[in-house]
């Protein structure tokens, strides 16, 4: 069995990372604490770069930078916002950076994390979210009318509601923070196993000369996967946005 | 049987969160957010915007300037042609104003001709007049002269004869 000789690490030691400071507090700063910081400081950093440049005819960082922004702004917040969610695109930019570098640390050699990947990431980000779209529906048509609008179906007959007004609160205020987490945190999860799977198997191949001839079968598929973490990264980041974004703008209108 | 050895390896929960992990995560995406709104995200905005406007105006501008240049055109064309009637219009009154000038000098030439050459032929008819009546007296004169002359020579008929051809010579002299 070529399987029995290859050790996979427990899965504590690639998903549950030491403190690096502030050890024993509950700032424990650890190696997914981090990659959220840098994730931070490199969208900040983008940003100032290209705030900086001030070019007329964009290049490098603006160019790359600007081009996000437009993206952000035509895909997410006017096609689904529409004009009236022109206020929300700084925090939605965030929003996306955030999550898109979170993720792409899931394909950087030395680091190979998603921060994404554990829990920790994903469901603040979601309860933000859900906390944002409830205060703006609260704000935008007020309590009564928000909370109204939100579980009780126009044009359905009455004993209809008794079994859809629950439904309603079930997919609004439950199901879409959790599926927003649920749907971050399990992409980006299998693909940080599905890579480490498939890197532990090429070493071990590596390191037996007995696997040497199956050994680019496992090595070419961490190549094309890690291309395809990368292209996942970027989609999730992208389906939470532009999630958040509807979420928000719905409960911006009423659209019962 | 790969999930089977990594669960079963596996002591603590890998999907629950940790505190730590948490709160720096909460609180990098609130600084982000922050700095984002308040300090990175404007400028980058604004420029686009600038931009935005600045190539709205410059295709405006450009769209004004276009028709400002068409509106010359036609004030340059209309110009030169007005110029090029004005040209023509000259042109055919100096014309006119030519042929008129040389029709009246050449009547007023003629007009000078024919009353020089009356004057001329006035004098001329005076001037043949008094030849006319000075030859008459001469011949007169000479006629006598010749009569005295050939009562003179009565006898000398040879003689008579020379003295009539001088007498004719001496005319056709006279006239010559």
């Amino acid at each position: 069995m070529l399987l029995a000789g290859i050790n996979f690490p427990p899965i504590s030691d690639v998903l549950n990372w030491k403190a690096i400071a502030f050890s024993g507090s509950p700032f424990a700063l650890n190696k997914v604490g981090l990659i959220t910081l840098v994730s931070a400081g490199i969208t900040l950093l983008l940003f100032y770069l290209a705030g900086r440049q001030r070019q007329l005819v964009p290049s490098g960082v603006q160019n790359f930078v600007e081009s996000m922004v437009d993206f952000i702004n035509n895909s997410i917040v006017l096609d689904v916002m529409g004009p009236e969610g022109a206020p929300w695109a700084p925090y939605l930019t965030g929003l996306f950076f955030f999550i898109l570098f979170s993720n792409l640390f899931e394909v950087i050699p030395f680091i190979q994390m998603p921060a994404t990947a554990r829990m920790s990431v994903p469901a603040p980000l979601a309860i933000m979210v859900w906390f944002t779209f409830i205060t703006v529906g609260i704000r935008a048509q007020g309590i009564g009318h928000y909370f109204k609008n939100a579980v009780v179906p126009s044009g359905v007959p009455g004993p209809l509601l008794v079994i859809l007004v629950p439904l309603e609160i079930l997919s609004n205020f439950i199901v879409r923070p959790f599926a927003l987490a649920v749907r971050l945190f399990g992409n980006l999860l299998a693909g940080h196993l599905l890579l480490l799977t498939f890197a532990v198997i090429s070493e071990a191949m590596f390191v037996k000369s007995i696997g040497l001839v199956i050994l680019p079968l496992p090595f070419a598929m961490l190549t094309a996967l890690t291309g395809y973490e990368i292209f996942v990264s970027a989609l999730q980041a992208f389906i939470f946005t532009i999630l958040s974004a509807l979420y928000i703008a719905e409960a911006m209108k009423s659209q019962h | 049987m790969i999930t089977t050895v990594i669960i079963a390896a596996d002591s603590s929960n890998p999907i629950l969160p940790a505190t730590g992990e948490i709160i720096w995560s909460v609180l990098s995406f609130l600084l982000l957010l922050l700095l984002l709104g308040k300090w990175a995200y404007p400028p980058v905005k604004k420029m686009m915007a600038d931009r935005a406007a600045k190539i709205r105006n410059d295709i405006d501008a450009a769209e004004l300037a276009r028709a400002e240049a068409q509106r010359t055109l036609e004030e340059y064309r209309e110009q030169l042609a007005q110029a090029k009637r004005e040209a023509t219009h000259i042109l055919d009154e100096a014309r006119q104003t030519g042929e008129a000038l040389r029709a009246d000098l050449l009547a007023k030439a003629e007009e000078d001709l024919a009353i020089l050459r009356s004057r001329n032929e006035e004098a001329l008819r005076i001037e043949r007049q008094r030849v006319i009546a000075e030859l008459r007296s001469e011949v007169g004169s000479l006629a006598l002269e010749l009569a005295e002359k050939i009562i003179d020579a009565e006898v000398d008929r040879a003689a008579s004869q020379s003295l009539i051809d001088s007498f004719i010579s001496e005319i056709g002299a006279m006239q010559a």
